[in-house]
């Protein structure tokens, strides 16, 4: 069974691409969030494996987003996509706690690449 | 391409509905930015809508329009964080980027690409604001403060030009890392070695293709410091960073306790193409430095291999392909919880019918069950009828789509035109059906840019007259029965409708002399009447009225008005159906075939018995109400011209204010059709606007009654 994942992102064509990507390689996407507000609550109820954030979101961005994750759980294992000239955003989700992050345009493997390392065990 | 394997038709569909839809909301949020330069929110939401075109752009491979976001985002940027102010220049240029944004969408729709478009003025002007050199015209941009720690960020908005994702490495990078250990740094060392950790430095290599190096290293250098102590770190990571392309390669000098493979797992990243580690000897690390040598030198155990320059592959120029039609709309949920209860209603009563014919079978009372299934039947209808209802108000959409436009249209004709305007929009939220929508678009555009290019005075001539120096301009929509009205109305300088007669009277149209306001003014919309000799790029010449009148009275089968009053302004008037897709129409017969007439087009209907014909064939006219109209016969238009028989009637349809009898061989129902696109082929003399199908199969071919406006077939 492939890991679940849930995808947060303002864009549906952004989530639409990486649902394909995901579900291809045989992860279960669980769930998908428009803003940060609907990622956290689905995070609450979902239970994800990891999440796929995006930094750039309306009501609550990702930062704020991935913050409020990791209250509810301190070992939720999150991805940060971002874009180029968002080094400080990302250093910052860094500091607090994500595994990894994207940096958009991304190739496929890409993703599949850094879930794969976040989701092996410690 | 960059996500090969995924359907690319399918991704084009969603990118264009998506990034269609956040440039159109781009050019909205820029108007309510210029109306209100503080708000903060707005400006957040102006920068995120750029963003979001840059990213799905770039993953598009539209590599042009992703950096004309991205040198948007930039300014935008910078304005959010109050580095920069977004005084005219700097919105004008926006408003341009948006524009062109828009271009390229559109282009992109038709199965173009964005490389045509030539970015780089605009990308210029972009830079030139971003980097704050044109700060004049009494709107300072505030330098930009090289804020401490924050360097980082002024790689990227201090030089607009992107970020050096080509490249590899610069020299200095692939020098020796040379570690200056401070005593801070000396003390933490031999407080380490008394503990029995031992030092390692770890050289740290990321992926070429990584384009942000310098996040990517932090991940590694914040990783390590929870498994071990980091002394020191070349290029730096906390304070003053450096440029991105020098973190390809990072030394970091710790000490740990945990050993090798603690290490080797913390620096297990993605996108890291290699890590050393190598273990050091505290003696050498803390030898007293030599006064001619300041600095540790800790050269890299391998010789620094000149890397291969991290050349990320090109980008494949995005794809020519087919155009993508948009296929998906956008309905209102209530609308399809409206479809959905008639849903439920239908299978209730497909039960129920079931139910009956078995109760039939079990021998209950044949004229009960004819009852029962009478009042199946009857709610069948009111469900089909329902769901029919419901169906075409999913195909309705909010005017406003196209009046949301206006705003945008009439600032820049305003600031081109010199004359001050106020434009009042009413009604937005009369539906209209889609495909009317679309179709109505360019009209409308055109009649405002005439209501501002030649009704509205300039400001000094209104002055004079005794008008408010801004002129204003109305667009209504209301609904009216099976129609939408739209009125467009200005406070101008009306027309002179005695220069119209004259001039028509030049062109050598006949009776004008004796022509009424109304036919005078309807000569507008004649090709190539234009009442305005002067040529302006605003309305351009040759391009009018006439244009307007054909897709309005033609391709929308509505009709256009257009009234005025000298010295106090222009009412134009549009009435138009509200779907085009299915018509109330007169079923009639012309020989041995069916066609179809709109019943708002059917003025009467009467045996032909009653009507005098006179004049000869072909040019034949009758008295209708006291105005000699043609007379035409659709045998005559289709047939071999039979002779006509007294059951035969005469209808008389209107287009506009114009009028001809038809004489048809039979009337048989009035009813509701639903058109379909005729071929060309069936359709050379442009008498049908559609077909549609019976319920046994037969054709009818749908009049287009536009013909009673021709002069000759």
């Amino acid at each position: 069974m492939g890991a679940n994942i849930l995808i947060a992102d303002d864009l549906s064509f952004m989530r639409m691409i990486q649902k394909e990507i995901l579900t291809e390689r045989g992860y279960t996407v669980v769930g998908e969030a428009a803003d940060g507000v609907e990622a956290v609550e689905k995070f609450k109820t979902l239970h994800p494996d990891l999440v796929l954030l995006d930094i750039t979101m309306p009501n609550m961005n990702g930062l704020e987003a991935m913050r409020k994750i990791f209250t509810i759980d301190p070992k939720a294992k999150v991805i940060m996509c971002s874009a180029l000239g968002q080094q400080n955003l990302i250093v910052e989700a860094i500091r607090a706690g994500v595994k990894d992050f994207i940096v958009k345009p991304f190739k496929p493997e890409r993703i599949l690449s850094a879930i794969e390392k976040a989701l092996k065990p410690a | 391409m960059a996500l090969a394997g995924i359907d690319e038709t399918r991704l084009r569909r969603a990118f264009l509905e998506e990034a269609e839809d956040l440039s159109q909301k781009l050019g909205d949020s820029l108007l309510g930015l210029e109306a209100d330069h503080g708000n903060s929110s707005l400006v957040n939401e102006v920068f995120r809508f750029t963003h979001s075109l840059k990213s799905e752009s770039a993953l598009m491979g539209f590599a042009v329009l992703s950096e004309l976001a991205h040198r948007m985002e930039d300014v935008l940027g910078m304005a959010r964080d109050g580095r920069l102010q977004l005084g005219k220049r700097v919105m004008d240029c926006l408003f341009a980027g948006s524009d062109m944004i828009a271009a390229m969408m559109a282009a992109i729709g038709k199965g173009a690409s964005d490389s045509s478009f030539d970015t780089s003025a605009l990308l210029g002007d972009l830079s030139a604001n971003a980097s704050g050199t044109r700060a004049t015209e009494g709107q300072p941009l505030s330098p930009v403060p090289a804020a401490a720690g924050s360097s980082t960020a002024s790689t990227i908005t201090a030089s607009p030009a992107l970020p050096p994702v080509q490249g590899g490495p610069s020299p200095a990078a692939l020098q020796p890392a040379v570690i200056a250990l401070g005593d801070f740094e000396r003390l933490q060392l031999a407080e380490a070695r008394d503990r029995g950790e031992t030092a390692y430095r770890l050289t740290v290599n990321v992926d070429p293709e990584e384009t942000m190096k310098f996040p990517r290293a932090y991940l590694v250098f914040y990783n390590l410091e929870l498994v071990a102590n980091v002394v020191n770190v070349v290029p730096p990571m906390e304070g003053e960073t450096a440029e991105d392309a020098l973190y390809a390669r990072t030394t970091i000098l710790l000490t740990a306790a945990g050993g090798d493979a603690a290490l080797s797992a913390a620096a297990s990243v993605d996108q890291i193409s290699s890590v050393q580690i190598e273990r050091c000897d505290y003696a050498a690390l803390l030898a007293p430095p030599v006064p001619s040598r300041p600095a540790v030198s800790i050269p890299s155990a391998v010789p620094a291999a000149p890397e291969s320059p991290a050349q990320p592959v090109p980008e494949a120029a995005p794809a020519q392909s087919l155009p993508v039609e948009r296929t998906s709309i956008r309905v209102d949920t209530r609308k399809l919880d409206d479809l959905w209860s008639f849903i439920a209603e239908l299978v209730l009563h497909k039960s129920q019918i079931s139910r009956l014919s078995e109760s039939l079978g079990k021998g209950a009372d044949v004229n009960t069950v004819r009852e029962d299934l009478a009042e199946s039947f009857d709610a069948l209808d009111k469900i089909s009828n329902g769901m029919q209802q419901a169906m075409m108000d999913t195909r309705m959409i909010p005017i406003s789509v196209i009046f949301s436009k206006f705003p945008r249209l009439v600032r820049d004709l305003s600031r081109k035109l010199g004359k001050p305007i106020e434009l009042s929009l009413s009604g937005e939220d009369t539906e209209i059906d889609r495909s009317v929508v679309e179709a109505l678009s360019d009209p409308l555009t055109h009649i405002i840019r005439n209501s501002l290019d030649h009704g509205i005075e300039f400001p000094e001539e209104r002055v004079r007259l005794g008008k408010s120096e801004k002129g204003s301009v109305n667009v209504a929509a209301r609904r009216q029965g099976g129609n939408v009205v739209i009125e467009l109305s200005d406070d101008g300088r009306g027309m002179d409708v005695d220069h119209i007669r004259r001039k028509a009277i030049g062109m050598g149209i006949r009776g004008a002399e004796s022509f009424t306001e109304a036919q005078l003014l309807d000569l507008v919309f004649l090709p190539g009447f234009s009442t305005k000799e002067v040529v302006t790029d605003v309305s351009g010449r040759g391009v009018g009225m006439d244009v307007v009148a054909t897709r309005i009275r033609g391709d929308l089968k509505g009709d256009v008005v257009l009234r005025t009053e000298p010295g106090k302004g222009t009412r134009v008037t549009l009435v138009l159906p509200l779907t085009l897709t299915i018509v109330n129409a007169l079923l009639v017969r012309g020989d041995d075939q069916l066609y179809a007439i709109p019943l708002t087009d059917v003025d009467s209907t009467a045996k032909l018995l009653a009507v005098e014909i006179t004049g000869d064939e072909g040019r034949e006219s009758s008295l209708w109400r006291d105005e000699e109209i043609p007379v035409y016969s659709l045998s005559g238009f289709f047939g071999a011209g039979r002779r006509r028989e007294e059951e035969s009637f005469a209808l008389v349809l209107h287009h506009g204010d114009r009028r001809a009898f038809l004489i048809v061989d039979e009337l048989i129902e009035e009813r509701e059709v639903v058109i379909k696109p005729v071929d060309d082929l069936l359709n050379s003399s442009r008498l049908f606007s559609g077909v549609s199908l019976l319920e046994d199969g037969r054709l009818v071919f749908i009049l287009d009654t536009s013909f009673v406006r021709r002069e000759n077939f």
